[in-house]
């Protein structure tokens, strides 16, 4: 990026030959681009907004200011619908724990993993790697009926510490191989470097290795917070209770009732506080977001 | 001194060499203890449930109470003659082939633009939002854009009535696999121009001088330079494209339905079907038909990735 800023003053005064500034193709990608781009922070400003309005004013006022919960002094009237009676507060307590939990034990049981398959030289592994990395192209919905009739048979749906073995071992294929990428890339020297000052294996993996890699262990807890923060499949399937949904599967059932009764209000509230943490975090960790998420597809 | 010196030199390499072949055997004694929560976990919920799919796919069951009875391809059969496999897979293709295309050519589009754009990064972040958004949310958003009902009308023809033109009833079970595909294009555009742009960025810019000097054209450029060096990423990229659009459930069952129960045939895809035959239904679950579905799914995968992998195979290029 920096080379393509440099060079870019001595070649604006002298356009090249031939290289109109108004082709077509790039007039058309342009256009697309800016209206894709706004329409995207309208979708934004669209959503804060009427997180704040009623629903008279989302439909007859899509693009305006929240007025009227305003005018009542109650601004926050949505989202303490939609936090209290709508049990938003407690989904949000749950999701966070139980998704802090999954990420943390995804990547104890990855890490190694994944660090035997690249590291230790033993013949087969990358052919096991490869095996692995096939479980990321099996849809969930393929798995989904046996596992459900097993864990029923040892009381583990209708139950979050169900859910959590599901999300934690449904999401080692992506974790591992994420986590490869990352092994592979560190050099030989100080492992060899660790060996001849006398450190075994266990003690090379978890004093160098392991920091060493620890851009890619970051970038695995957070890929794996926000995809199963957003998971709905799953929880619908295995959580029936209202006390132990998941804010996305608390959204899921809310979604009926809300529009049934026109609470569309507290619907959007409800929508919100599901995307907005997530901003959030995307917000401060944009960068790593993209390079970990698209890090396996650019190699 | 020679004589003192030399002992020491000669055993010095010996123990090292000593110590790294004790040092090889450790490490490779490590191998299953470190592989193996990983890989029971994988065996006990990913490769067994498979397996055990594919095997319900021959029986008869209605889930709790019920016991498999063996019906061989009856199953099947049946679910191949059924109209709303039929939909749902129709709908799955569309979304695969179509949504791709548009999503992959939009993508491209992109790329011309942003390669030498000022703010691209900010633009790349901003196209790549949706992408962290929970596909349920989405749905339940797009549902507030398509919304048709005269006096109350979602965003779209909000727009559509005050640059007076008539509203549309996106929803309607014959428009709404387009308003999906619309959706998903937009929704999923911004991981692959990222993709996409993280492989354009790697293209060393002398050879976009060297195109403009010879006075090539935007198209030129793309069809002779972008295109065939980022050729194997966009191999990977279709195939996680593949994988992805095989399995959308959430945002159409949400945008298309009521939200509560599945939504009108003509919008199902095959995870919707294997859903709604198995949990969502409101009348007896038929596990087999929806295994038999599942097992659908994952035939379509492999079939699409293997083809599409031999469809883009060509030498790699070096630069």
């Amino acid at each position: 990026m920096s080379t393509v800023e440099l060079r870019r003053p001595p070649r604006r005064p002298k356009p090249a030959p031939g290289s109109k500034r108004f082709s077509p193709l790039r007039a058309v990608g342009l256009t697309v681009v800016g209206l894709f781009t706004a329409f995207n922070l309208l979708v934004l400003y669209w959503l804060v907004a009427a997180s704040f309005k009623t629903p008279v004013e989302i439909f007859t006022d899509p693009f305006g200011l929240p007025k009227h919960w305003f005018a009542l002094g109650k601004p926050f009237r949505n989202f303490a619908y939609a936090w209290e009676q709508a049990g938003f507060g407690h989904a949000f307590l749950v999701t966070v724990l139980l998704v802090a939990a999954c990420a943390v034990a995804i990547v104890l049981i990855s890490a190694p993993a994944a660090y035997a398959l690249t590291r230790l030289g033993v013949r087969g592994a990358n052919g096991l790697t490869n095996v692995i990395a096939i479980g990321m192209g099996v849809p969930f919905q393929t798995v989904v009926i046996p596992l459900f009739v097993g864990l029923a048979k040892i009381h583990l749906t209708n139950s979050l510490f169900g859910l959590f073995l599901v999300y934690v071992a449904l999401s080692i294929p992506f974790t591992v191989f994420l986590l490869t990428g990352f092994f592979r890339s560190l050099p030989d020297e100080l492992e060899e470097a660790a060996a001849i000052d006398g450190a075994s294996p266990v003690r090379t993996f978890f004093s160098i290795m392991l920091p060493l890699a620890r851009g890619g262990l970051i970038t695995g807890l957070i890929l794996n917070a926000i995809g199963l923060w957003n998971e709905t499949l799953l929880s619908i399937v295995f959580l029936q209770d209202n006390a132990q949904f998941t804010l996305a599967r608390a959204l899921f059932t809310f979604y009926g009732a809300a529009s049934y009764q026109s609470e569309y209000g507290g619907l959007i509230a409800g929508v919100a506080i599901v995307v907005l943490p997530m901003l959030v975090l995307y917000i401060v960790l944009a960068r790593r977001i993209i390079t970990g998420l698209t890090l396996g597809a650019g190699k | 001194m020679v004589a003192q010196l030399t002992p020491p030199l000669t055993r010095a390499p010996a123990r090292v060499s000593g110590t790294t072949a004790e040092h090889l055997v450790g490490k490779k004694r490590l191998f299953w203890p470190f592989l193996l929560p990983a890989l029971a976990l994988y065996v006990a919920f990913l490769v067994l449930p498979t397996v055990a799919t594919a095997v319900l796919s021959f029986t008869h069951w209605a889930g709790a109470g019920d016991t498999p009875t063996f019906t061989g391809i009856d199953q099947y059969a049946q679910m191949f003659a059924s109209e709303s496999f039929q939909d749902s897979f129709v709908n799955t293709l569309v979304y695969v082939v179509i949504g791709g295309i548009g999503t992959f050519v939009l993508a491209f589009l992109f790329t011309t633009v942003l390669r030498d754009m000022r703010g691209g990064k900010l633009v790349r972040a901003i196209l790549f939002f949706p992408n962290i958004v929970a596909p349920v949310a989405l749905g339940m958003f797009l549902g507030f854009v398509f919304k048709f009902q005269p006096g109350k009308q979602g965003m779209a023809n909000f727009l559509l009535e005050h640059l007076g033109l008539g509203a549309v009833k996106f929803l309607q079970p014959e428009n709404v696999t387009w308003a999906v595909t619309g959706s998903i294009m937009w929704a999923s555009a911004g991981f692959y121009i990222t993709i996409l742009m993280a492989a354009v960025d790697r293209i060393p810019p002398y050879l976009y001088e060297d195109s403009d000097l010879a006075g090539a054209s935007p198209w030129q450029k793309f069809r002779h330079v972008t295109l065939p060096l980022t050729w194997d990423v966009v191999g990977v990229a279709g195939v996680l494209w593949t994988i992805n659009a095989i399995k959308i459930f959430e945002l159409v069952f949400v945008l298309a339905g009521p939200g509560t129960y599945s939504p009108p045939i003509r919008a199902w895809t095959l995870g919707i079907y294997v859903f709604d035959r198995s949990f969502g239904t409101q009348g007896t679950p038929e596990y087999g038909t929806a295994c038999a579905c599942a097992v659908v799914m994952i035939a379509l995968v492999s079939v699409l990735v293997v083809l599409l992998r031999r469809l883009m195979r060509r030498d790699a290029i070096q630069f």
